[in-house]
């Protein structure tokens, strides 16, 4: 016991500031997903109604492309601590761009959903269900870009040879925000496609 | 370890999705969808987000949140 506490870290990975920004976010999200639940409540049977017209796929298939984009930050991660300098921002710029790569495929795929509840005439008027709905996937898209932007710095900053396994802060930040959007979107799946 | 977590998410994020795509969603799936969210959400607060190793504090935080988000979430559901 005594030896897994010495082993402990004494502060989270990362910028201390990103934590900070995740616990802003988490409170803001966390708001709005009881908020969600409350407000369904008072009429169940209009929401569950307006949610069969989201299609759960997109919101299965973003929840894949997300968990694996995590995955691969993970592994940039886990490459960039490799000894040799070379190597290692080789194959962590390798794993940012796949990372990356999906978290375009997102963006697309949510357009693409918001295009056709668009065409449907859905927009934030039509009901409290698709009010919340929009507000939230709108607002975690948003996330969403922000959070290619930085894998996309953090990518550069690697080609250049900016972090190594003796420095490697700055990608350490961005992951931290990358799965915290990852985080939200679990919880967003559930709470808005799933649950009736 | 990080490839388990991730072979963990995907295959409950499955679960899931099946649950949901052919409606069998009732009091009790709701109740397994919760749960999974929780183990999810905490897989990636410990193992992604690397909290795991860091003294108790940092890691309550956000599993804290988790817990009053999805306790919440569950009472407005049931009550």
């Amino acid at each position: 016991m005594t030896k897994e506490l010495q082993t402990k870290e004494k502060l989270p990975p990362g910028d201390f500031g990103i934590w900070i920004i995740v616990y802003v976010e988490l409170i803001t999200f966390g708001l709005l997903f009881v908020g969600y639940a409350f407000a369904r409540r008072l009429d169940v049977a209009l929401f569950n109604e307006s949610q069969l017209l989201l299609d759960t796929r997109f919101g299965f298939v973003n929840t894949l492309i997300l968990v694996t984009s995590s995955y691969f930050v993970v592994k940039a991660l886990e490459s960039i601590k490799i000894k040799a300098k070379k190597e290692a921002s080789a194959l962590a710029s390798k794993w940012l761009l796949f990372a990356m790569g999906l978290g375009l495929v997102f963006i697309v795929n949510k357009i693409i959903e918001f295009s056709q509840k668009s065409a449907q005439g859905i927009d934030l008027s039509t009901n409290t269900f698709f009010m919340f709905y929009i507000l939230l996937t709108a607002f975690h898209f948003l996330h969403m870009i922000l959070g290619v932007v930085i894998l996309f710095n953090v990518r550069q900053n690697t080609k250049r040879g900016a972090y190594s396994y003796e420095n490697y802060l700055g990608m350490q930040t961005g992951a931290i925000y990358w799965h915290l959007i990852d985080l939200l979107w679990i919880v967003l799946f559930a709470v808005i496609y799933i649950i009736r | 370890m990080n490839f388990k977590v991730w072979i963990i998410l995907l295959f409950l994020t499955c679960l899931t999705f099946v649950i949901g795509y052919f409606n069998y969603v009732n009091a009790a799936f709701v109740a397994i969808i919760l749960v999974t969210v929780m183990i999810k959400v905490q897989l990636i607060i410990d193992y992604f987000m690397e909290l795991k190793n860091v003294t108790y504090g940092y890691r309550f935080i956000p599993t804290l949140w988790l817990l009053v988000v999805i306790t919440l979430i569950a009472i407005a559901y049931y009550f």
